[in-house]
C-alpha cells in the first residue's frame, strides 16, 4: 500500500481513518467488484462479439473461438463490395439525413410555439404531441403502406423520408421545447428594445442558443431513420433502395447463415450509432427528462 | 425530474396573454399577427402529424371494418363488413392461447427484467467513485446505443444452433451432449428476446434513475443511517418514495416499448410468420397483412394493440400532468 499524498491537512486527517476497514467493508467492495464485472461483462460482451466475429475469417465457415483465429477484413471487403453494401449505408444515409434536416426545422418552429407563446389550445396542443408520441407506429404500418402505395411512393427515399420525419417530430418538439424555454427571455426582449424584427431575434438570438438542443435532436431523429426496421422493410423491395437494416437480410441464406458477413455489416451500421449516441448522450439523458417534466 | 419548474406552467393561459412578443402592438394587424404566429409555427408540423400519423391512425381504424385484401388496394374501393374482423380476432384460440399471453406475458417479464436491472445499476452507479462511473457509464451507453436490429442479429449469432457460443460452451461444460435450437420452443425463444430487450432496454432505466437518484436528499439518508436503517430499507423508506415519479415514468414508458416490441421477434429465426406459436399482437398483424393479404384483418389486430397502448399512455400522461400540480 501506498501512503497517500497528503496534499492538505484535512484529506490527511480523514484517509487513515478509512484505512482499518471493517470486515463487513471488504465485503461490499468485494460485491461491489463482483457486480461491476458482471455488468461490464454483459453489456459489452455482444459489441465485442460482433466486432470480434466481424474480423474473423472463419466466422462464416467453421469453429469460432472467443478471439478472431484469423484476423481478416475480408469480411468488411465483401461485404462492402460484391454484397452491395455500400448501396445500402447510402440509401440510409440519404434518408437519415434528410430527416434530420426537415424534422430539425418543423421541430424548432413548433418547440418555439408552444415555448414562448401562450395561446388557445396550447396545453391541447401538448397533450396531443405527448399522446401522438405514444401511439404503435407498427400499428400504422399497414394505412401507411397504402397511402404511400397510392402516392406511388413505395421504393423510393421520399415514402421513407416522410414517415420518419413525422415519427421523430413528436419526441423533438418535446425536447427541444425544453431548450427553447431554457433561453432567458430577457434576452428576447433586449433584442426587441435593440429594434429586432421577430423574425430577426429569432435568426440572431433564439436560433443559436438552441444549437445545442437542435443537435441533440438531430442526432436523435439521424439514429431513429437510421436503425429504422419496419418500414423500410415494407416500403422497399428492391436491393437499390434498401436501407441498411432491411438489406442486412439477404446475408441469410436458405440452409445456413454468412455470419462473418453478417457482423461485419452489423458492425458497419452499429459504429456511427454509437459514436453520435456517445457525444451526445449527456444532452439526450438530461433532454429527455427535463423535457418530460418542464410545464 | 423531481420538481417542477415553473408553476402553473402547463395550465391554459387566460386569452392571448402572449410571452414574449414585439413591444409594437398598436395597430389591429399587429395583434393579429403576433396571435397568429404561434400557429404559423405550428402549421408545418401539426400538418405532418395529421397527415402522417393522425389520418393514418383514423385509417387503420376505416380499414379494420374492411375486407381488405390485394383487390381493394389495388382498385381502392371499400368493402365493409362490420365487426367480421373483430369478431374473428377474438373468436380465434390462437389469440387467448398463444397472442396474448406471449405479448403481456412477455411485457411483464421484460418490464419487470429491465425496471429492476436498471435501478440495480443506478445505485450501483451511484455508490462508484468518478473513475468507475466513467468507464461503467461508458459500457452501459454502448449496450443503449446498439441499434435494435444489429444487436438482434447479435444475438441470434450468440444463440446460434450450428456454430452459436452458447451452444458450445454448454457442449463444452458438458451440459449438452448435441446443440441445441434455442428458437424452437416458445420458452427458449421468448427468453432469448427478454435477453435481448434487457440489454437493450435497461440503460435507459438506470441513467434516469441515477439522474433521479442525485436529488434524493443525502441528509435524510445519513439519518437514516444514524437510525440504524439498513440498505435496503433506507432503499424502500427513502429513496423509492422520493423517486417515484421518476419510477412511474420509467415503468410506463418500457411498458409501452415492451407491449409492441418487432424487430427483435420477427427477425428471430421463425418469427416471421413459420413459427406462429410465437406471435405477439405485432407481429400476428404484420404477418397477416403482409404475408396472407388480409389488411383488413391485420388492421384489427393493430387497433387491439393501439387502443391497450392508448390506455397505458393515458396512465403516462396524467400520472405526468398530476406530478405538475
Amino acid at each position: 500500500m501506498k501512503a497517500p499524498p497528503a496534499p492538505s491537512a484535512p484529506d490527511a486527517v480523514r484517509i487513515p481513518a478509512c484505512r482499518p476497514r471493517s470486515r463487513r467493508a471488504r465485503w461490499t467492495l468485494a460485491w461491489k467488484a463482483a457486480a461491476v464485472a458482471a455488468l461490464l461483462l454483459f453489456t459489452l460482451f455482444p459489441t465485442y462479439w460482433m466486432i470480434s466475429s466481424a474480423f474473423d475469417g472463419r466466422a462464416t465457415g467453421g469453429a469460432q473461438s472467443l478471439f478472431p483465429a484469423e484476423p481478416t477484413l475480408e469480411n468488411f471487403s465483401y461485404v462492402l463490395s460484391e454484397a452491395g453494401f455500400g448501396t445500402f449505408l447510402r440509401n440510409s444515409a440519404i434518408v437519415a439525413v434528410s430527416t434530420v434536416v426537415l424534422s430539425g426545422i418543423l421541430a424548432l418552429f413548433a418547440a418555439v410555439a408552444v415555448a414562448r407563446f401562450r395561446f388557445r389550445f396550447r396545453t391541447g396542443i401538448l397533450m396531443l404531441i405527448l399522446i401522438i408520441q405514444m401511439v404503435p407506429l407498427e400499428a400504422l404500418v399497414i394505412p401507411l403502406f397504402i397511402q404511400v402505395r397510392d402516392l406511388q411512393l413505395l421504393n423510393s427515399f421520399l415514402g421513407l423520408i416522410i414517415v420518419y420525419v413525422a415519427f421523430s417530430l413528436p419526441f423533438a418538439i418535446w425536447m427541444l421545447r425544453g431548450f427553447v424555454a431554457a433561453v432567458p427571455v430577457e434576452l428576447e426582449e433586449a433584442a426587441y428594445i435593440d429594434g429586432a424584427s421577430w423574425g430577426r431575434m429569432f435568426w440572431s438570438v433564439l436560433l443559436p442558443l438552441v444549437a445545442p438542443g437542435l443537435v441533440a435532436t438531430s442526432v436523435f431523429a439521424f439514429i431513429i431513420a437510421w436503425n429504422e426496421f419496419i418500414f423500410a422493410l415494407t416500403f422497399m423491395d428492391s436491393p437499390a433502395t434498401y436501407t441498411v437494416a432491411v438489406g442486412l437480410q439477404q446475408f441469410f441464406g436458405e440452409n445456413s447463415n454468412e455470419w462473418g458477413y453478417v457482423m461485419a455489416g452489423s458492425t458497419l451500421i452499429t459504429l456511427p450509432v454509437m459514436i453520435f449516441f456517445i457525444l451526445v448522450q449527456r444532452r439526450l439523458s438530461g433532454g429527455l427528462v427535463s423535457g418530460a417534466v418542464k410545464g | 425530474m423531481t420538481t417542477p419548474t415553473k408553476a402553473g406552467a402547463a395550465r391554459p393561459a387566460p386569452r392571448a396573454a402572449t410571452g414574449p412578443t414585439p413591444p409594437q402592438r398598436r395597430g389591429p394587424g399587429r395583434l393579429r399577427l403576433s396571435t397568429a404566429r404561434p400557429w404559423l409555427l405550428l402549421a408545418p408540423a401539426l400538418a405532418v402529424l395529421a397527415v402522417l400519423l393522425l389520418w393514418p391512425l383514423a385509417r387503420v381504424l376505416l380499414i379494420s371494418f374492411q375486407d381488405y385484401g390485394l383487390r381493394e388496394i389495388v382498385s381502392g374501393r371499400s368493402n365493409y363488413i362490420g365487426f367480421a374482423n373483430y369478431a374473428e380476432v377474438f373468436a380465434d384460440p390462437a389469440l387467448w392461447t398463444v397472442v396474448l399471453p406471449n405479448t403481456v406475458g412477455f411485457a411483464v417479464a421484460a418490464v419487470g427484467g429491465t425496471v429492476i436491472l436498471g435501478t440495480l445499476v443506478a445505485l450501483l452507479l451511484a455508490s462508484l467513485d468518478r473513475v468507475w462511473r466513467t468507464i461503467v457509464s461508458s459500457a452501459v451507453m454502448v449496450a443503449w446505443a446498439m441499434p435494435a436490429v444489429t444487436g438482434t442479429y447479435v444475438w441470434i449469432w450468440i444463440f446460434d444452433a450450428d456454430r452459436g457460443i452458447v451452444n458450445q460452451f454448454l457442449q463444452g461444460v458438458g451440459l449438452l451432449d448435441e446443440p441445441h435450437n434455442w428458437f424452437t420452443d416458445r420458452w427458449s425463444f421468448y427468453a432469448v428476446v427478454l435477453v435481448n430487450i434487457i440489454h437493450h432496454g435497461f440503460p435507459f432505466v438506470a441513467i434516469t434513475v441515477l439522474a433521479g437518484l442525485l436529488g434524493v436528499s443525502k441528509e435524510m439518508l445519513e439519518a437514516a443511517t444514524v437510525d440504524g436503517a439498513g440498505a435496503v430499507r433506507r432503499f424502500f423508506s427513502i429513496t423509492f418514495p422520493t423517486l417515484r415519479p421518476v419510477f412511474a415514468v420509467v415503468v410506463i414508458l418500457s411498458t409501452i416499448w415492451d407491449f409492441k416490441v418487432f424487430a427483435q421477434i420477427y427477425l428471430q429465426p421463425g418469427g416471421s410468420g413459420s413459427n406462429r406459436s410465437v406471435f405477439n399482437l405485432g407481429v400476428w398483424s404484420y404477418v397477416e397483412s403482409f404475408a396472407q393479404n388480409r389488411y383488413g384483418f391485420g388492421s384489427a389486430i393493430a387497433v387491439l394493440l393501439t387502443v391497450l397502448l392508448l390506455a397505458i399512455s393515458v396512465v403516462y400522461v396524467r400520472t405526468l400532468f398530476k406530478e405538475e400540480k
